[in-house]
C-alpha cells in the first residue's frame, strides 16, 4: 500500500466515510492536481491580499 | 397551426392570454411532446402529468400564466423533493424559494430537468437518471449541470427551463446545446428550498430560446422588472489570455464576428490576480462542497465520488487565503466594469464533445471538458456578477457556439439587451436555429 492509500484510508476511517479500494487510484490522481492548483495560494503576499468581507450580493466597496 | 412548443415562451403566454389556447390545451401539447421526443436525449425524465393538470386549478394570474416549464433537480416542489440528480430525496419536498417566485408569476411545472450529478459536472455524463444527449447530436454531451434544461430548451419540449450555476452549469450546457443560458447575480432571489444555499458559488439561472424569452423567466424570478433598453454602442472589455486564445479557432473566429456584427466599442481588459481566480475558486468550493453520508457515496458514480473524497484530503490552510484572493479579484473586476459595460468571451472553449470521451481539442492541448469549461466562467461564481451564454453559431462539426458576457452585480437586464442587440443585427440567424431533432 502507497504512503498516500495509507494515508487517505486512515483519514476517511477517522470520519466513517467507507471507501471502494478501487477508487483510491483516481481519488490519488485527482487529490494531485487540486493540490497542484491550490499550492498558488501559498505563495501569496498577504499584504497584497487583505482580508476583508465579501457581499456577493454586491459589488465591493471603494476601498 | 404549428406546435406551441415551437412558439416562443412570449408566444406561449400571449396565446394563453388572449384565449386563442387554454392553459389545459398548452400543457396537454407540451407533455405529448415531451413523451414523443426526449428519448435520445434524456433532457425530461420525471413528467408531473397528474400533478401539472392539478396546477392549473387554478393557476396564478401571472404574466407567464399557463406556461409550462421545467425545473432542474436542484430546486424543491411542495409535492417532490429535490435529488439534485441523484435517487435520494435530498431536500424534503417544499415550495423552494424560486418556485414560489415563478409560481407567482403562472408558470406550470411540467417535469424534472435532468442535471450532472450533485451538479458536480459540466458535461452530463453522470446522473442517476442516466447521461443527457444533445439535440444537435445525441451522441454528444447536452452540457452541466444543469444539461437537461439546455437541451429542452433547445429540442423544443418547452420553452423555458429553471437551471442553477455553481461554476458555469447554466451557461456551459446553453453554449452546448444552442440556446440562451443567463445565471443571477448571487443572492438575488431566495435559496430556501435550492442547494445553492449550501455554497457560496450557486445562483439559479434560466434557460430559453432568446434573449426575450430569457428576459420574461429571469424577471419572474427576480420578481421584478428588467426594462428593455438598447443594446448598441455597449463597452466590451476582452480579456484575451487565456480566454480567447486557448480555445478552437472556429470558436474564436464566430465570437469576433459576433463583436463585429454587433458594432459594440471593444478594448483589451487586464484583470489583476485572475491566474488565481481558479486556485481561490476551488480551494472554496471544495470545503462548501464536503462528502455525503455513506450510503448517497455508495450510489454515486466513480468520477464524482472520487471528486468528493480527494477533496475532503485538500488542507484547510488555503480557505482563508482562498478568500483574499476572492476579495481581491471581485475588486480588480469592478475596476474593469468602470471602462466597460461588460466583459466578453467565447463560452465553452470548443463544442460539445461525444458522451463517450468528454475531452475536446484545444490550442494548449487535449483537456477535459470540465477544466476548460469551468475555466471560462468561473469568474462570475466566484465575485457573484450575472453571466449570460448567447449562441453566436454553429461550429464545423455542427454543433453549437456561445459567447459569453459578464455584467456588474444586478446587471441582467444589460445582458439582455446585448443579448436582443446582437439577435437583432444579426436577424436572429442563431437563436432561431433549429437541432436536427426538433425538425
Amino acid at each position: 500500500m502507497s504512503e498516500f492509500e495509507e494515508w487517505a484510508r486512515a483519514t476517511y476511517r477517522q470520519s466513517s466515510i467507507e471507501v471502494d479500494p478501487s477508487d483510491l487510484a483516481l481519488i490519488e490522481l485527482i487529490y494531485a492536481g487540486t493540490i497542484h492548483q491550490l499550492e498558488a495560494l501559498d505563495h501569496i503576499d498577504l499584504e497584497k491580499f487583505p482580508a476583508v468581507g465579501i457581499d456577493l450580493r454586491h459589488a465591493p466597496k471603494p476601498s | 397551426m404549428s406546435h406551441p412548443q415551437d412558439w416562443t415562451l412570449r408566444q406561449q403566454a400571449e396565446a394563453v392570454r388572449r384565449g386563442d389556447l387554454s392553459a389545459r390545451e398548452l400543457l396537454d401539447a407540451t407533455i405529448a411532446r415531451i413523451i414523443e421526443r426526449d428519448a435520445s436525449i434524456n433532457s425530461t425524465p420525471v413528467i408531473f402529468e397528474a400533478t401539472s393538470r392539478e396546477e392549473l386549478n387554478p393557476v396564478p394570474p401571472g404574466p407567464l400564466h399557463g406556461v409550462p416549464i421545467t425545473v432542474k433537480d436542484m430546486f424543491a416542489l411542495p409535492w417532490r423533493a429535490a435529488r439534485n440528480g441523484t435517487s435520494f430525496d435530498l431536500i424534503p419536498a417544499s415550495a423552494s424559494g424560486p418556485y414560489r417566485n415563478l409560481r407567482d408569476s403562472g408558470v406550470v411545472i411540467v417535469g424534472i430537468a435532468n442535471q450532472h450529478e450533485l451538479g458536480i459536472g459540466t458535461t452530463g455524463t453522470e446522473s442517476a437518471y442516466g447521461r443527457m444527449g444533445n439535440p444537435w447530436n445525441p451522441g454528444h454531451c447536452a452540457g452541466g449541470s444543469s444539461g437537461g434544461s439546455a437541451a429542452a430548451v433547445s429540442a423544443r419540449l418547452v420553452a423555458g427551463s429553471l437551471g442553477s450555476d455553481s461554476g458555469g452549469s447554466t451557461r456551459l450546457p446553453a453554449s452546448y446545446c444552442g440556446v440562451v443560458g443567463l445565471k443571477l447575480t448571487y443572492g438575488a432571489v431566495p435559496y430556501d428550498g435550492y442547494f445553492g444555499a449550501a455554497t457560496t458559488f450557486s445562483a439559479p439561472g434560466v434557460l430559453a430560446r432568446d434573449g426575450g424569452d430569457a428576459r420574461m423567466l429571469a424577471a419572474a424570478l427576480l420578481q421584478r422588472p428588467l426594462p428593455q433598453q438598447s443594446g448598441s454602442g455597449l463597452r466590451v472589455g476582452i480579456i484575451r489570455d487565456p480566454f480567447w486564445s486557448d480555445v478552437d479557432p472556429e470558436v474564436t473566429s464566430a465570437g469576433e464576428k459576433a463583436l463585429g456584427a454587433a458594432g459594440w466599442h471593444v478594448h483589451e481588459v487586464r484583470l489583476e490576480h485572475l491566474e488565481l481566480a481558479g486556485a481561490a475558486f476551488l480551494s472554496r468550493l471544495i470545503a462548501e462542497t464536503g462528502v455525503p453520508p455513506n450510503d448517497l457515496l455508495a450510489t454515486l458514480s466513480r468520477p464524482t465520488r472520487s471528486l468528493l473524497l480527494a477533496g475532503m484530503l485538500a488542507p484547510a490552510r488555503f480557505i482563508p487565503r482562498a478568500d483574499r484572493v476572492r476579495a481581491a479579484v471581485r475588486e480588480s473586476l469592478a475596476k474593469a466594469f468602470q471602462s466597460a459595460d461588460f466583459l466578453c468571451w467565447p463560452t465553452t472553449p470548443a463544442p460539445a464533445p461525444p458522451l463517450d470521451e468528454p475531452r475536446v481539442n484545444l490550442p494548449s492541448g487535449r483537456a477535459f471538458a470540465d477544466l476548460s469549461n469551468v475555466r471560462q466562467t468561473l469568474l462570475a461564481n466566484l465575485t457573484g456578477v450575472p453571466g449570460i451564454s448567447i449562441p453566436i453559431g454553429l461550429h464545423s462539426s455542427k454543433l453549437p457556439i456561445g459567447l459569453h458576457l459578464l455584467a456588474p452585480w444586478g446587471g441582467e437586464a444589460r445582458l439582455l439587451d446585448a443579448a436582443e442587440h446582437l439577435e437583432r443585427v444579426t436577424d436572429r440567424a442563431f437563436v432561431d436555429l433549429v437541432p436536427p431533432l426538433a425538425r
